[in-house]
């Protein structure tokens, strides 16, 4: 409020007015639905046009949590969520933490390096996604060749649940580590010189100097990399939509979400447009994200303190 | 971990087994980061029996029919068209919107600024809101219209944050001085504060742009005229159509592949400082 020097009276309510249209784009396209959600999760809407609404209570949490096949699929997919977010956090998170690390060093050619792996974070889902089937090509792709020289081989992304899955985690983690490394590195570069120079004087050798130098000099971007990674992870499903499509066995709660609310699914399993139920869903992926992203937040918190204190 | 800690030191010398530790890592990785794109341009060059026949092998004539035959084939000139305005016409809508939002809330000219930032900034923990989005958008009758897909895109909360955090550093004494000369409120955000502020408008721009272009689930959901597809919708299609036809649908991969690297090159920096503002603050 202080020091308003655009004028009075009527001239007071311009910035109001100006900052309305942003506003009310904000809660209508985004904010509102988003929290209309909650509503939708106790009807049985339906994705036609026209179509009545009624309100069925809980039965749309009922269903999904509890009855019969259908929601010992759901939480199969809750789980497979839970893990790709485990795998994806934990290898992304120090993966990117390793880059930085040594990205940070004097090195020719380092900005070559640092370009290229950030670059897939430009090309989106259907490129990223694509460009590895390409390079999982199972009849005599390069990485069948390279198996071969080992004996091995692999179907991929047409493989078993379970590893075509894991292949889905090692596409997520190549399409965005990128940007884990570059939120390290900035943190890196804030990290004055002079404390290493007080470390190398004291005789830590490097691994101490991680450890007590630049390690907690870097929470920021820690929490930051950790929260962001996770919530990301837990939402994230676009990958599979393009490598696997609506696969059993391989689903997450996302494209759950999706499929059951607009009905477009492949392969064997199908499904209506049940919105009220995908909304349901989509109430469920909400506390997870909550749950664990709170669970994550209490965590770095309390390192924080500790390394404050 | 060897090379974690070897890399430990920020700008020390490190040893030479450190570097070369450092070194093979990095080209290892890189392996991994230019493999799968070696394998698409070399894939986009051959015939189609010479990548059934063995899909590693260099092409040992360069075939760019292939090209001609999947933009042919493949509509990209309108898919393309079609991306680029719902780009440039949302980004416009928002950013021109954004900054009378982001401006008097860094400044405190309206009444529950804090309150009003923190709306924006809990959207990244909110449900998804792709049900009532669908239901408000077909109610609107705006299902399967331009229109209607360019209004899913006209906000974007972390870019109101990225803009409040710059503003912040524009001095305060600049609105008074400019006021005493008689200079209106609009006219201060428009021509003083806007150029001002370029940079922070910049990353906007750019990581907003590169989001619907990207965007792979919304025009599958809202979407069905072909007319409408963007970019991401048509090489689906495409590759629903040519899927089993590797070079055909290599080519037509690397044609939205390499613009976007190019145009990474230059957007780079902008990426980056989107990516990293306040995260370094905590």
């Amino acid at each position: 409020m202080i020091g308003y020097h655009f004028g009075r009276g009527r001239a007071r309510w311009l910035p109001y007015l100006l900052l309305l249209p942003g506003i009310i784009a904000y809660f209508v396209v985004a904010l509102g639905p988003s929290l209309a959600t909650s509503v939708y999760s106790f009807t049985d809407a339906s994705g036609l046009p026209g179509a009545p609404i009624n309100w069925v209570g809980l039965d749309n949490y009922e269903e999904f949590l509890f009855l019969g096949q259908a929601a010992r699929d759901n939480l199969n997919a809750v789980g497979r969520t839970l893990v790709f977010c485990f795998f994806v956090t934990t290898i992304q998170f120090a993966l990117g933490l390793l880059v930085a690390l040594i990205l940070n060093q004097k090195l020719r050619g380092r900005n070559f390096f640092r370009t290229l792996y950030f670059m897939p974070v430009i090309l989106g889902a259907v490129i990223q996604g694509l460009i590895w089937s390409l390079f999982l090509y199972p009849l005599g792709g390069p990485l069948a060749k390279f198996l071969e020289i080992f004996g091995a081989r692999s179907e991929f992304l047409g493989a078993q649940p379970t590893e075509a899955f894991a292949w889905v985690i090692v596409v997520q983690i190549w399409a965005n580590m990128g940007t884990t490394m570059i939120i390290f590195l900035a943190g890196l570069q804030t990290i004055s010189e002079e404390y290493y120079e007080a470390a190398r004087i004291d005789g830590a050798d490097r691994w101490q100097v991680f450890r007590n130098v630049t390690w907690p000099l870097l929470t920021p971007s820690v929490n930051t990399n950790l929260l962001l990674n996770v919530i990301g992870s837990l939402q994230a499903w676009q990958l599979f939509l393009i490598l696997l499509g609506y696969r059993n066995g391989t689903q997450v709660l996302g494209y759950l979400i999706y499929a059951t609310g607009f009905g477009q699914t492949s392969g064997s399993v199908t499904s209506s447009f049940r919105q009220g139920y995908a909304a349901a869903a989509s109430i469920i992926m909400f506390l997870l994200v909550l749950v664990i992203g709170m669970a994550v937040q209490t965590v770095l918190r309390r390192r924080e303190a500790r390394l404050m204190g | 971990m060897n090379a974690a800690t070897s890399a430990a030191s920020s700008t020390g010398r490190p040893l030479p087994w450190g570097k070369f530790a450092s070194y093979g890592f990095l080209v290892l990785l890189a392996v991994i980061y230019l493999g799968p794109l070696l394998m698409l341009v070399n894939t986009s060059l051959k015939t189609t029996p010479s990548f059934n026949r063995d899909a590693t092998r260099l092409a040992s004539e360069l075939h760019f029919e292939n090209f001609a035959e999947a933009w042919e084939k493949a509509n990209f000139p309108q898919y393309m068209l079609n991306s680029a305005l719902y780009a440039a016409s949302a980004t416009t809508i928002y950013v021109v919107t954004a900054v009378f939002v982001a401006f008097p809330i860094a400044r405190g000219y309206v009444k529950y600024s804090g309150v009003l930032l923190t709306l924006f900034v809990i959207a990244l923990f909110l449900p998804p809101a792709l049900i009532p989005q669908f239901q408000l958008i077909l109610r609107l009758g705006l299902y399967n219209n331009p229109i209607g897909y360019i209004l899913l895109f006209i906000v974007n909360p972390i870019g109101i944050v990225i803009l409040v955090n710059y503003i912040k550093t524009v001095p305060k004494e600049l609105d008074e001085a400019a006021a005493l000369d008689g200079c209106g409120y609009f006219r201060f955000v428009w021509s003083i504060v806007l150029p001002l502020i370029r940079p922070a408008i910049a990353t906007v721009v750019v990581l907003h742009a590169i989001g619907i272009w990207n965007e792979v689930i919304l025009p599958t959901i809202y979407l069905t005229n072909e007319d409408y597809f963007p970019i991401t919708r048509g090489l689906i299609v495409f590759q629903g159509v040519y899927g089993s036809d590797w070079p055909v649908l290599a080519s037509a991969v690397l044609m939205l592949t390499l613009p976007m690297v190019i145009l990474f090159l230059f957007l780079q920096r902008y990426i980056v400082s989107g990516l990293t503002a306040g995260s370094v603050k905590g």
